[in-house]
């Protein structure tokens, strides 16, 4: 007990102990890219120097682990921390690249009821101390795996696509996390946008979701093929700044640490080859 | 080579008319976008539309002492507005009534009413004799089952509905109000309890 008042003692005269901000990442509706939106997020909030964690809590369907390339390098998971086979520090797998970000990755042989709602906010309580952000991804669905995953966070992104069933999923989360007075905040991602369609009036744009569920917006990440590559990869796309997706991404991160970033132009093709484009064309526009 | 031309000839002319339809017709977009608005007031709400029907149809009759209405063009809905919902309720409103013919209503009413009671304490008999014969015919369960001991049991359930209801205008409201009281009654049935009577 003395030793453990003498630990604290040291470290708040150090003044490195944190008060983490823990948000979640969620959506309802599955496959909309809550996973791939926690990978990126944490990894950019690493890049620009912050302590990270992402706890995947899907239990029985893990793959945060997959598109952080983290797979082979797991020996604890969240369940043995819960079961007290290992400390909690032990479980933490670090990032490749980054010290900065670290994962506690799902069980993939149990269920959603290894873990309880306590406990999951118990965990994140003490990784608080450690970390300025702690990132949960949370399954999909309403149930036990979503109680759980929002258990301990004050903040939540939800993730959604301009299509009608991920909107209509989304709105039934915002309902509940409206419900739980802890969730101080959240925002909306809208995921996988096109902006060729939604200028031929073939998709809903960021707006129309954004007023239908009256949820103001952190990011808009448009459709890309780079984000079946990356995970290919098992490196996040925030990693590739030439990516306009990954700088979508970049900029979701500047919004969450407190920056007011402007939301990217998608329409203009930035990417070289666009670039290229866009001078022939300019050149034919001339002869004409 | 001839076919190959009026191919070509056709996919133009589709091309153009197609594009041509697009602009007359609402854009997926917008479909998408009302669907949505429209399922997710469902959704927060959890009203049936057995009971916004209901809704509709007691504000119908509240509203109808003041206006006189079109009853079949009535609107009613939930409308989102920022964060706050609104019940939106349009009533085409094809003349509205003098204050005389207002209060005349009232009067009626309440006259009906106080008629209502002085015919239940006074006569009891009598009432009880119409109003057990329209429950007969509206529900044949409570038919089979009531002798004739049992109607006067049956008739101050009714009388007691009534009561509680202030809303009661005619001496039809009277008769048509304990069937409607039983949920599953459906318009048909309604309106066979008004033939008979």
């Amino acid at each position: 007990m003395t030793a453990l008042v003498e630990e604290k003692k040291v470290e708040i005269e150090k003044g490195d102990v944190m008060n983490g901000r823990v948000i979640v990442i969620t959506s309802g509706k599955g496959g909309v890219g809550k996973t791939t939106t926690n990978a990126n997020i944490g990894t950019a909030l690493a890049r620009a120097g912050k302590k990270v964690v992402m706890i995947d809590t899907d239990l029985g369907l893990r793959n945060l682990d997959l598109l952080l390339g983290l797979e082979n390098r797991i020996v604890y998971t969240i369940v043995d921390v819960v079961e007290e086979r290992c400390k909690l520090k032990q479980a933490l797998v670090k990032d490749k690249k980054n010290p900065n970000l670290c994962l506690l990755a799902a069980a993939q042989t149990r269920d959603k009821t290894a873990v309880t709602q306590e406990q999951l906010k118990d965990i994140c309580e003490q990784l608080k101390k450690d970390f300025d952000f702690i990132l949960v991804d949370c399954p999909a669905g309403i149930e036990q795996g979503f109680q759980n995953a929002i258990a301990g966070a004050s903040e939540a992104i939800v993730v959604t696509t301009p299509e009608m069933s991920a909107v209509r999923d989304a709105d039934r989360i915002i309902g509940l996390l409206e419900a739980k007075e802890e969730i101080k905040s959240y925002k909306l991602l809208v995921n996988r946008v096109r902006p060729n369609m939604i200028k031929t009036n073939d998709m809903m744009s960021v707006e129309d979701v954004s007023e239908i569920l009256s949820t103001p917006i952190i990011g808009i990440i448009p459709e890309d093929a780079g984000i079946i590559t990356s995970t290919n990869k098992g490196e996040p796309i925030v990693n590739d700044e030439k990516s306009l997706a990954g700088q979508a991404y970049a900029n979701v991160a500047r919004r969450v640490m407190g920056e007011d970033v402007p939301f990217l132009n998608l329409e203009e093709d930035t990417s070289v080859m666009g670039k290229v484009k866009k001078f022939f064309s300019g050149l034919l526009g001339k002869e004409k | 080579m001839k076919d190959i031309f009026t191919d070509l000839y056709n996919k133009v002319l589709g091309f153009f008319r197609q594009t041509e339809k697009n602009q007359e017709e609402e854009s997926t977009k917008d479909v998408a976008c009302n669907r949505l608005k429209f399922v997710l007031m469902q959704d927060r709400t959890n009203l049936t539309p057995e009971l916004m029907d209901r809704m509709r149809k007691e504000l119908v009759e509240l509203l109808s002492r003041y206006v006189e209405m079109d009853k079949e063009a009535l609107e009613l809905g939930f409308e989102q507005e920022g964060n706050q919902m609104a019940l939106m309720l349009s009533i085409p409103v094809l003349r509205a009534k003098d204050e005389a013919e207002i209060e005349a209503t009232l009067a009626k009413e309440d006259e009906e009413k106080a008629k209502l009671e002085e015919n239940k304490e006074a006569e009891p008999d009598e009432a009880s004799d119409d109003t057990a014969e329209v429950i007969t015919d509206a529900d044949n369960s409570i038919a089979d089952e009531t002798d004739e001991t049992d109607t006067d049991e049956t008739e101050e359930e009714i009388s007691a509905v009534s009561d509680a209801d202030e809303t009661v205008s005619k001496s039809d409201a009277v008769v048509t109000k304990p069937v409607s009281k039983t949920a599953t009654k459906t318009e048909t049935e309604d309106k066979k309890v008004k033939a008979v009577k």
